[in-house]
């Protein structure tokens, strides 16, 4: 990457800090029978390990083809969840009461995989991920992902706000109904546990964002 | 006040009917107009931020920057550029580094409502410093301010909404958010004051001589993408011999939105429209603040003319009253 090298190891670092934690959230909701987004979580494990390779050369995995074939299905997934939820279609609490910036951020890394397949494809101890004058003709998509992205995490942060039962309730469906001390009035399945750690799910995407809104401006 | 009032009267509503479909807003507190515009100002700062951190940032071109904005300023403001752009120059990585981190944290924190008060009042004090260390005061006393050069300074902008957009209710039936921290009659002062001073540029010499709006326009080509130079050089093409007209009609538009504020609702609401459109286009003509070079340290001031003139918007306060 263009940055200074200590400052590209930071952001890989907070994506596959991310990532771990998505993978242990998974282990947990699935030992605990605690709700969360499964679909999300399972996102961010994949999405913090394609990014930490994209920033740091030595973190590569996968090529960028296995890379765009997997969050093209992540996206296709989220854009079924959208329509899903547009429908009025019964929602759980184990999916994303919010997809719409999960299929961004797929559809993002797709992009950023496709624009540089050079630069992810070389063997140099650090990805550079600057536009040439070619690539730079994208850069209408490029700052409009990042902004947005820069939307999710503010919105995002303001929702950390709120009380961890309200958090829950904002992140998680209407029909997952009310949980024990979340508030009441709806009907529907009442899970048995409450929604997992759900300031720390919206911290994970937070850094999320940030990372790939960071690597998204580095392509301007 | 509870934080809740005082940050936009944000409520946690209970679960939703059956039926809701996930989208929807179950159990999420609600955001009226004026957080929706301080979350606004929070997505500009973490933007700006994440500029900070791209890579010419941490080179010397960051602090030559700097100090190119002491070029015309009397002694007594250039002098502070010079020392300040030299001592980043001299630890450029720390304090770019730094510099980046604040802006970033100043987003954040006007996300984080606990924390929207000293993220505001924080932005405030740093918008003013980096107006006058980083943009030379927007060029005012050297005589290169222009609207379309981005003048009075993009940054002081920030300082303006976040005092615009404290979450104060001194003036609760406000007929717009930007009324109800400070009062209507400081809030219209302000908006004429802004705008106003924007028409007033637009007849400087930096403005009106023959070639100069052009000539802005070009330099907003440099480095933009091909989609971007092509509007911007067709544009400086078009102004080219037409540099007084141009700054003319410019300073009329702005001069008519300015005095709009105090005109009843509906005009108003038709000035605020012209206001978004001229900071969209004042956008454009400044290569969109050079977002695309890999210079650019903020978006420039179209976007923060446009969220100011989206404080004044009538509708929004009296709804939410």
């Amino acid at each position: 990457m263009g940055g200074p090298a200590w400052l590209t190891a930071i952001f890989a670092a907070a994506s596959l800090a991310v990532a771990v934690y998505c993978a242990g959230r998974l282990v947990v909701a699935r030992r605990g029978h605690r709700p969360t987004e499964l679909d999300t979580d399972g996102a961010h494990v994949i999405m913090g390990v394609a990014m930490a390779g994209m920033l740091v050369s030595g973190l590569r995995t996968l090529p960028s083809t296995i890379w765009e074939v997997v969050f093209a299905a992540a996206a296709v997934w989220f854009g079924y969840r959208m329509l899903q939820a547009r429908r009025g279609a019964q929602s759980s609490p184990w999916r994303s009461s919010h997809p719409l910036p999960h299929l961004v951020e797929c559809a993002a890394m797709v992009f950023m995989f496709l624009i540089l397949p050079a630069a992810a494809g070389a063997a140099t101890s650090s990805v550079s991920m600057t536009m040439t004058a070619t690539e730079s003709r994208f850069s209408f998509l490029t700052l409009p992902l990042a902004v947005y992205l820069f939307g999710y995490v503010v919105w995002l942060g303001d929702r950390v706000t709120l009380h961890a039962p309200a958090l829950a309730l904002a992140t998680a469906p209407a029909s997952a109904g009310p949980r024990p001390g979340y508030g009441s009035g709806s009907s529907g399945p009442e899970p048995a546990h409450p929604y997992l750690a759900p300031r720390c799910a919206a911290i994970c995407k937070i850094t999320m964002g940030i990372t790939m809104g960071y690597m998204l401006i580095l392509m301007l | 006040m509870s934080e809740s009032l005082a940050v936009g009267r944000a409520q946690t509503r209970p679960a939703g009917r059956p039926g809701d479909t996930a989208g929807d807003t179950v159990g999420v507190a609600a955001l009226d107009a004026r957080r929706k515009l301080q979350l606004g100002l929070g997505v500009i700062w973490v933007l700006d931020g994440i500029l900070q951190f791209q890579p010419s940032m941490f080179t010397k071109s960051f602090p030559d920057m700097l100090a190119e904005s002491a070029h015309g300023n009397p002694g007594v403001v250039a002098g502070p550029i010079t020392w300040s752009a030299s001592l980043i120059d001299h630890h450029v990585v720390v304090l770019n580094a730094i510099f980046a981190t604040i802006q970033l944290a100043l987003g954040l924190g006007i996300a984080w409502r606990p924390t929207v008060r000293l993220a505001l009042a924080a932005s405030i004090a740093w918008s003013l410093a980096v107006w006058w260390l980083g943009e030379g005061l927007g060029g005012i006393l050297a005589g290169t301010a222009s609207p379309v050069n981005g003048a009075p300074g993009p940054v002081l902008l920030y300082a303006i909404l976040a005092v615009l957009l404290w979450p104060a209710d001194r003036d609760p039936g406000a007929p717009s958010v930007a009324g109800r921290a400070t009062g209507r009659r400081p809030a219209q002062a302000v908006w004429l004051v802004v705008w106003g001073s924007l028409a007033a540029f637009a007849l400087l010499p930096a403005s009106r001589a023959p070639g100069a709006i052009s000539d802005m326009l070009t330099d907003g080509a440099d480095g933009a993408p091909a989609w971007l130079a092509w509007i911007d050089t067709h544009a400086a093409s078009a102004l080219n011999h037409h540099g007084l007209a141009a700054s003319i009609v410019l300073a009329v538009l702005l001069a008519v939105v300015a005095v709009a504020v105090y005109l009843p609702a509906p005009a108003l609401r038709a000035a605020i429209v012209l206001a978004v459109v001229l900071a969209a286009a004042l956008w454009l003509a400044q290569g969109m603040g050079e977002l695309f070079t890999g210079m650019a340290t903020d978006p420039e001031s179209g976007p923060l003319l446009a969220l100011l003139a989206l404080a004044f918007w009538p509708a929004g306060a009296r709804k939410e009253a």
